[in-house]
């Protein structure tokens, strides 16, 4: 089997550790290049016209990973009021229209999530032992959260330091060391050296950053050619952004902690239910009840990231606005005609109404 | 008599004659807004977030112009009715997404409609929504039955008669509006129209095109003029267990009137609408197989009744024309 996987942020470090850990030579991991612009006019070429952007970008993966030969695709679905629902029917359908020979394998991620992900774990590695399994897991989710364990730190050096740039040097080279160690010894060593390192980059001792906290759809919100390296633009701005989800989190809670009963959301529902009695599928619930935390911790401003037509963000866009824990929201929708320049501006412009904001409230 | 205000948009088109009977039965009024106009569609969309789609901005007129006029509000959670098929996100926040930006409007009746938690919860749930009316549990339970009654009458009436919800609800409920009573006409082209029913009978929204189209001497054939389980076996065909609750209007419509030779469909969505824009290429797909005639419509604030008629008349004249090539 020569097996291809779609992209989303850094995950496709979770399929790689495992290949390396459980390979066994007869199954080949095919990792698309990285989303690129090709990659989009693949996606949009193929796609329905008004699809979701994570919609496109992932068949635009798929395609590539074909190009190179992939003849198995992994594949997410989750039943639940979205789109997701219906990925993969019509991803199948545009791909084997286009000639491309290739089976599905559909990794369910709401219901049945740990019997779906552990079935296809089985499965592509011809039936390895579990103990091998196990710890070929743990190799990857080590990887996972020393990359995720990388951002948070990078969020903050970003607004700081003294030359802009030079933290994300120091980041690009932490994920390529990080990606690249054998074990889980050497993932956790790299992973404080590089802490280290950015902890070193000169700050500037007089920066004051306005917070943001980054809320929305999860694909869009985690995979940064998607929502254009916001991220990075806003830490060039002087932003120091926060941002609750996260792969390793989402891994985490979802393969784990909810099944002890343990809910990651609880308290972000609880906030929300004032204004959104409801889950709307997607990340809408979630999205106005971050709006209404980040506010209660003192941030200066959200920052909402949908794919244009998606619908539970649109639920919560027009609800986010109105709650009683005031502060600025900016919502900005992706598609595959949206460019960057524009983005950046309405982001400098939000800033300086946080930073004004922020100057009259402390007068 | 307490008011109950019922907003002419979305699912009223398809569950108008069962809750209207439902709060009669337990001595309220249902008071019904108006047809859409210009002063509703205005009045939605200065409150909305521009990227909402043209039948929720609607939705939000509707309820603007019934605010004053009624004791409670109607806006059911709609999440599912079954077998996993889930209504669009929309459905589901519209009470909270009112409340966020109506505030004059009366307090809002919103039950959550999940038929996926099993019948139970749904009784519990219609219990406790009668109870603003009556705490007589027996006649709830009457009023119930009168509903889940009303509503297979008149999903049958349109079946049986082949006419739309509009000529339904127009006899047995005297809306104001006439303009589909024109008679059929049997021999022209037939051409059947596939989309919600907020798009397809919201003469605002499509710009009159049903009217427009019997009167160019069309047959029309809307998804509600076929059984409903000819359209889910339909639909299971095509597209396999549905995602959507609305999937057998739209792909299961489709496969069905394809299946029936119509000379051409028409299907109708608004532009910005997800799930529409996956279920309309899997129509698109198979009508290319049968190699019958497709048109698609995407509709928004914008779209101008000239275009879409220009746009018809082309479509309809190549109808015509491959009708007498095959002949
Ligand atoms: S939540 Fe939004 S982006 Fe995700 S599948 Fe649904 S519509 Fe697309
Ligand atoms: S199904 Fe489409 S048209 Fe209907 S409410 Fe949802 S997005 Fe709007």
């Amino acid at each position: 089997m020569r097996i291809g996987i779609p992209h989303c942020g850094n995950a496709y470090v979770i399929a790689e550790a495992l290949v390396q850990k459980l390979g066994n030579g007869k199954n080949e991991l095919i990792i698309p290049p990285p989303t690129s612009h090709r990659t989009l006019d693949l996606g949009v070429k193929y796609s329905p016209v008004e699809a979701c952007l994570p919609f496109k970008l992932t068949l635009g993966n798929l395609i590539e990973a074909c190009e190179l030969g992939a003849d198995t695709l992994i594949h997410a679905r989750g039943t639940g009021v979205c789109r997701l629902g219906y990925y993969v029917k019509e991803q199948e359908q545009i791909i084997r229209d286009l000639g491309y020979d290739a089976h599905f394998f559909t990794l369910d991620v709401s219901q049945n999530r740990v019997k779906s992900i552990m079935r296809l774990i089985k499965e592509l590695t011809n039936d390895a032992p579990w103990s091998k399994i196990i710890s070929a897991f743990s190799f990857a989710m080590g990887k996972l959260f020393a990359l995720d364990e990388m951002e948070k730190v990078i969020h903050k050096v970003r607004a700081v330091e003294l030359e802009k740039g030079r933290a994300n040097q120091v980041y690009r080279q932490a994920v390529k060391a990080i990606s690249e160690a054998q074990t889980i010894r050497e993932v956790r060593n790299t992973a404080k050296e590089y802490v280290k390192k950015l902890g070193q980059i000169p700050k500037d001792p007089k920066a004051d950053p306005v917070k943001v906290g980054i809320v929305g759809e999860v694909f869009v919100v985690l995979d940064p050619f998607a929502n254009m390296d916001i991220e990075m633009e806003l830490g060039k701005l002087g932003v120091e952004v926060e941002r609750t989800m996260s792969l390793s989190r989402w891994v985490k809670y979802r393969l784990f902690l909810n099944y002890l009963g343990i809910d990651e959301w609880e308290q972000v529902h609880k906030a929300a239910l004032p204004y959104l009695r409801r889950s709307v599928g997607g990340d809408g619930w979630e999205s106005v009840g971050e709006k209404v935390v980040y506010a209660r911790d003192g941030y200066d401003g959200v920052i909402h990231l949908a794919p244009f037509t998606c619908m539970p963000e649109i639920v919560a866009q027009n609800i986010m606005p109105s709650t009683e824990e005031d502060i600025p929201v900016l919502t900005i929708l992706y598609d595959e005609q949206m460019a960057k320049p524009g983005m950046i501006t309405r982001l400098e412009a939000f800033v300086d109404l946080l930073k004004f904001r922020r100057k009259r409230r402390r007068k | 008599m307490l008011k109950v205000g019922i907003p002419r948009a979305l699912s009223y088109y398809q569950y108008f004659p069962a809750w209207k009977v439902f709060f009669e039965a337990l001595g309220a009024e249902a008071v019904v807004s108006p047809l859409t106009n210009k002063a509703i569609f205005a009045a939605g969309n200065s409150r909305a977030v521009a990227e909402t789609c043209l039948p929720v901005k609607l939705f939000f007129g509707h309820v603007i112009s019934l605010a004053d006029k009624c004791d409670y509000m109607f806006i059911p959670a709609l999440r599912s009715l079954g077998r996993k098929a889930y209504y669009c996100s929309k459905f589901i926040g519209l009470p909270d997404m009112t409340r966020a930006l109506v505030p004059e409007c009366p307090p809002i009746l919103d039950p959550e409609i999940d038929l996926n938690k099993g019948r139970r919860g749904l009784y519990q749930t219609i219990y406790s929504l009668g109870s603003h009316f009556s705490s007589d549990k027996n006649k709830i339970k009457k009023a119930v039955e009168q509903a889940e009654k009303a509503h297979l009458a008149y999903r049958k009436e349109m079946s049986d008669r082949g006419i739309t919800p509009i000529q339904a609800l127009d006899e047995t409920h005297r809306s104001e509006d006439k303009s589909y009573l024109e008679p059929d006409v049997s021999r022209g082209l037939s051409i059947a129209v596939i989309g919600h029913q907020y798009v397809i009978y919201d003469d605002y929204v499509n710009h009159r095109l049903i009217s427009r189209l019997r009167d160019m001497g069309v047959r029309v054939f809307t998804p509600e003029m076929a059984e409903q389980q000819a359209l889910d076996v339909a639909m299971t065909k095509l597209g396999g267990a549905p995602h959507w609750s609305f999937e057998a209007d739209i792909v299961g419509a489709g496969e069905y009137y394809l299946e029936g030779k119509v000379d051409g469909i028409i299907s109708v969505a608004v532009f910005g609408c997800g799930p529409d824009s996956m279920m309309i290429d899997m129509v698109r797909h198979r009508a290319r197989g049968f190699r019958t005639p497709f048109l698609h419509l995407s509709l928004d604030e914008h779209t101008s009744e000239g275009g879409v008629l220009t746009r018809l008349e082309a479509f309809l004249d190549m109808v015509k024309r491959r009708r007498r090539v095959c002949a």
